[in-house]
């Protein structure tokens, strides 16, 4: 398990928990289960880009910080 | 009736399961410059050349293309001295109102409305403004917007704004109307008071900058440096003064696509229209109403009411007091008639900073009322107390370069 | 209060091209642009169709209705003041899901409904096929495809406008839980052409 804004550039893992602004990331595609692939954390504390659903969504870390993701063998939908 | 939000999603996936099928996606080329233009290290290289190109093409098409090389001789060598020969009796106050000045040998000095006003708007400020929205439009349509915001977003977070705050920036170079209105693209009240103070005090628009390339050419760049610091120091201060909070960037970008040419030219038109259709009878009119202010000898008392604030505060001439008035109505207008007074080029500047931070124009005005009284009368007391704050201050740094 | 039955209110997520759509459909000059927050007050325009004139009003993007900024509560007062319009919600093809979340949202409020599933032709480029018939009968309101780049199915969409449906969240669920073939129970049919 790591936070989204842990991810390393390209990795990606399924989302397991959302524990702050769940409605507003739900309506951008980040819900339970997706799949989620980072593309970019931009440097000083800036805000991350990952893809969902092949979108890109853009986020501020603190953000990111409360998304909780689960990496490695598991697939998601 | 209504499902709990949870049941509705799950609603939605089932739905969604039982309709959409996904072949195997392909990343194109756009998606491949998606990423390059997102990521820090090959994406702020790529915003600062997009931006400068952005800058150098309005300033040289704008300014030395069609405004020097085209309008500059027709209003100059034609339209001005066969108004000064057909229109009659040189000595009497229609002469003044229209013409202007009968020696004038070019028409930013003539300063008659059908002289000076028309050459500011259709000579100077048509073409910079139909340039300027070209190169917009090809940055609204393509979707770069929000990858220039999450570029620009730890920048803006300093200020209590988030990257997509890039959006009414831009807007507002162009005009700062629509911007005003573009700010409800922010969250909370806090971060749209913020953006519509800063834009109307610091940011300068198109309009004013196709008359700033033109008649200050040199002096653009320290304007555009003291607007820009001063969008920093205040966009500061405001974000611990004002009590809100500053929610984080959350947005989608959209994949990158080619600008339609018809969706191109029809924004374009638009806005050409609005502006020939708004601006251009501001501009005359703004003319009229300053010539009938001096001939009223309103501006004369005017300038020697303020004219301790003026040379001692700001060190700037109080002749600068008229085209402060006229800056009410239009700023581009203010520019030109600054032009024509005689000051140093640092006396320029601070001149110039002040008309573009001194009151946003009528048009701003009025939408910005209309987001609402109390944040516009808030807004104007920031703007009081930071015109001579940064007014002053800019002339003390002027004091300590030596060049003030 | 205003007769609203024949106003057009178009709803859908941000930059799914409501705004392009609104063109089409009217003529008008509404800012179409690619990014998410172009339209941020409303506009209205005027549809005549088969001899009956329609107030078209393009409303800000919103990705549902607990309004998260200013340009989103535009949209979501704009439903409450227009009580009776029909609602067209426009999905974008390419990511149907999150539209259907507002869609469904609506539907819950008992307006009636048309779903114009637009952008169409990057759906097809991008290989996402949406069974349009199957979301028809799940939702039981007319669904049509459309591109706004194009111009294609916008004079249908325009044709549909009247058979606008409310339907009840149940029965939606109902069918998406698999029943979708009793149509005459669970509401009538929606007379969409789709069958
Ligand atoms: N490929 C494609 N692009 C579209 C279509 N409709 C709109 N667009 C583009 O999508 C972007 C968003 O359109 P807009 O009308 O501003 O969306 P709105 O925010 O929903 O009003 C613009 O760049 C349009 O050119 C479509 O049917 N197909
Ligand atoms: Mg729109």
């Amino acid at each position: 398990m790591k936070r989204l804004s842990e991810l390393e550039y390209g990795e990606s893992g399924v989302v397991r928990e959302i524990r702050a602004s769940q409605h507003e990331l739900n309506c951008l595609g980040i819900r339970m289960k997706k799949q989620v692939k980072m593309i970019t954390r931009q440097p000083i504390k800036g805000p991350v880009v990952v893809v969902v659903d092949d979108m890109e969504v853009a986020m501020g870390l603190d953000t990111a910080e409360g998304v909780v993701i689960e990496t490695g063998e598991h697939e998601g939908s | 009736m209504a499902l709990p939000v949870q049941e509705r999603w799950d609603l939605v996936d089932i739905i969604a399961r039982k309709t959409v099928a996904a072949g195997a996606y392909r990343q194109n080329l756009g998606d491949v410059l998606g990423d390059l233009t997102v990521r820090p290290l090959t994406g702020i290289p790529v915003a600062f050349a997009v931006l400068y190109a952005f800058w150098s093409i309005f300033s040289s098409f704008a300014g030395a293309l069609v405004t020097d090389g085209f309008m500059v001789k027709v209003f100059d060598s034609h339209w001005l001295p066969w108004l000064q020969g057909a229109w009659s009796d040189p000595a009497s106050i229609h002469y003044f109102l229209f013409v202007g000045d009968p020696l004038a040998e070019n028409c930013f000095e003539a300063f008659g409305m059908l002289t000076s006003g028309l050459f500011v708007a259709i000579g100077v400020v048509l073409p910079a403004i139909i340039i300027f929205y070209l190169m917009m439009t090809v940055l609204e349509d393509s979707g770069y917007l929000p990858r220039l915001a999450v570029l620009m977003d730890t920048v803006f977070h300093r200020i209590g704004l988030h990257g997509y705050a890039i959006v009414p920036v831009i807007l507002g170079l162009g005009c700062n109307t629509p911007a005003v209105t573009a700010t409800r693209v922010l969250e909370t009240r806090k971060q749209r008071f913020i953006m519509m103070t800063l834009l109307a005090i610091f940011i300068p628009c198109g309009a004013q900058l196709g008359v700033m390339l033109e008649v200050i050419p040199d002096a653009v760049g320290w304007v555009m440096l003291f607007l820009l610091i001063g969008f920093g120091i205040f966009g500061f201060i405001l974000d611990r003064i004002i009590p809100g909070s500053n929610p984080e960037i959350l947005i989608d970008v959209p994949p990158y696509h080619w600008p339609l040419w018809e969706n191109v030219t029809k924004k374009l038109m638009n806005r050409t229209k609005s502006f020939l259709k708004d601006a251009v009878p501001f501009v005359l009119f703004g003319v009229l109403v300053v010539n009938v202010l001096y001939l009223a000898g309103i501006i004369g008392a005017l300038a020697d009411l303020f004219e301790p604030l003026f040379v001692t505060w700001f060190g700037v001439p109080k002749e600068t007091v008229g085209p402060l008035v006229a800056a009410f109505l239009r700023k581009d207008l203010a520019v030109a008639q600054l032009s024509a007074i005689a000051m140093t080029p640092y006396q320029m500047i601070t001149a110039v900073v002040l008309v573009s931070i001194y009151f946003p124009c009528v048009a701003t005005f009025v939408v910005m009322l209309r987001e609402g009284w109390k944040e516009l009368a808030a807004a104007v007391a920031v703007l009081v107390a930071t015109v001579f704050i940064y007014g002053g201050l800019i002339h003390a740094v002027g004091i300590l370069m030596g060049v003030a | 209060m205003a007769d609203t039955s024949r106003t057009v209110l178009m709803m859908g997520n941000p930059n799914v091209g409501k705004s392009a759509l609104f063109n089409r459909l009217t003529g008008g000059d509404a800012v179409v642009s690619n990014y998410p927050g172009t339209t941020v007050d409303y506009t209205k325009g005027v549809l005549i169709e088969n001899g009956q004139e329609y107030e078209v009003i393009d409303a800000p993007g919103t990705y549902s209705l607990e309004a998260r900024d200013a340009a989103e509560d535009v949209a979501v007062r704009l439903i409450s003041e227009n009580p009776g319009a029909t609602v067209l919600v426009v999905l974008d093809a390419t990511r149907v899901e999150r539209g259907l979340y507002l869609a469904l949202e609506v539907i819950e409020r008992g307006c009636p409904v048309i779903i114009a599933l637009n952008m169409i032709d990057a759906a097809r480029e991008r290989q996402i096929t949406v069974d349009t018939r199957v979301l028809q009968r799940i939702l039981g309101v007319p669904v049509v495809p459309t591109s706004a780049v194009s111009g294609e199915g916008a004079r249908d969409l325009a044709g549909m406008l009247r058979k606008a449906q409310k339907v009840d969240i149940e029965t939606v669920r109902a069918r998406a839980d698999g029943q979708f073939d009793t149509p005459e129970q669970s509401g009538g049919c929606t007379g969409c052409g789709g069958c």
